[in-house]
């Protein structure tokens, strides 16, 4: 298995993997390395069949397979699997065990990426979902719920912004101002014309989660009316769309 | 019978409650009986959600695997699933932890491993 990582982080499969999984099975087996054997036929064969011995002139592997050695050592001589105290590369914080969890440096707001996205003819939905999934950082592998990791985004040209079918005059918008007969109710058309950014922030607001950390995640979003837009300076990049229905069918 | 008074036994139970709920906000640790109700409810959701920490831990793992799987364009299949029907199929006895935790930090390496794994 250590055998695929031929870059300069070859040490990490070689001195904690084999650990892990020696962990792992050795619990329920006594003699562990017969049980390590098995799995590591099978990768070796799986995976070097493709690339043949004869020609990796470029690529030098480190294999670590168990019918190419020629000293087998016992598990308390093989120097693998010693179990040194303390264990020389845990002497601080034990990274593996404990699930990460971001430091403060890790979100400061000055280092989050800032993407701009156009929303001329886009479909709203679908766009104000991609927006949501980035600014709460759902799509990063860092994410974690109690912190904010996303990114901002910036959505120009939100007045061109499209939605299918009829939407246009029977979508409405409501608010309440709290005394008896206060709601107000207006279509997609008209708060377009009045007001276009609130179209996007109330799409993106009602996919963001609702809270402290919601509220604080909507600030991230930027929305203008036209092609301008006033961050130049934090250097914006396109959103990356994986959806391939978001523009408009004609 | 003799009379006798109760005297300071159940002020002395319920100290040790006032202890445990000493941090909680505003009446919860302040008034007798409220003391007590929170201390019981207190104890339940610690109970319950003792379990409910592994549900959540592998939630969080499945996702964080999911998202740096996903960043992978080269391969058709970049989803959690089909990472780990290739990993079962190939053998590779990792947990989910330890596998979100190589996400992080050495994403490069999962990466890598997944290029080989999935076909």
């Amino acid at each position: 298995m250590a055998l695929v990582c031929g870059s300069a982080s070859v040490t990490f499969p070689s001195s904690s993997f084999p650990r892990h999984s020696h962990r792992n099975t050795s619990s329920s087996s006594s003699s562990s390395l017969v049980g390590l054997q098995f799995p590591f036929h099978k990768l070796v064969s799986l995976s070097l069949s493709p690339s043949s011995s004869s020609n990796t002139n470029a690529r030098t592997l480190r294999i670590h397979s168990q019918q190419q050695d020629s000293s087998i050592l016992p598990p308390e001589q093989d120097p693998r699997f010693l179990c040194v105290e303390p264990e020389p590369r845990f002497k601080g914080p034990d990274i593996w065990n404990k699930t990460w969890y971001p430091k403060a440096a890790d979100h400061v707001n000055t280092e989050k990426t800032w993407y701009v996205v156009d929303a001329t003819d886009k479909v709203l939905g679908r766009l104000a979902s991609t927006i949501a999934i980035h600014i709460r950082g759902k799509n990063l592998e860092t994410y974690t719920p109690s912190v904010d990791m996303g990114a901002f985004v910036i959505v120009v040209n939100a007045e061109k912004v499209a939605v299918s079918g009829k939407k246009r005059t029977q979508k409405l918008y409501r608010r309440h101002s709290g005394r008896p007969g206060g709601m107000k109710v207006e279509t997609f058309a008209q708060l377009q014309n009045r007001i276009p950014e609130r179209i996007i922030e109330h799409a993106v607001r009602g996919m963001l989660p609702k809270g402290r950390l919601g509220r604080r995640l909507f600030t991230h979003l930027k929305v203008y009316e036209g092609p301008d837009h006033p961050h130049a300076a934090q250097k914006p990049i396109e959103l990356p769309i994986q959806d391939k229905r978001i523009y408009l069918q004609r | 019978m003799t009379r006798i008074k109760r005297g300071y036994i159940a002020r002395k139970r319920r100290t040790k409650i006032r202890l445990f709920t000493s941090s909680f906000r505003g009446a919860h640790s302040r008034l007798t009986r409220t003391i007590s109700q929170q201390k019981i409810k207190a104890l339940v959701s610690a109970n319950r959600d003792r379990d409910r920490k592994k549900r959540g831990f592998r939630g969080l793992w499945i996702h964080r695997i999911n998202a740096i799987i996903g960043k992978n364009k080269k391969k058709q299949y970049n989803r959690y699933s089909n990472l780990l029907y290739n990993m079962y199929k190939g053998q590779w006895l990792l947990n989910h932890k330890i596998v979100a935790q190589m996400g992080i930090l050495k994403g490069n390496c999962l990466l890598m491993i997944a290029n080989e794994i999935i076909t």
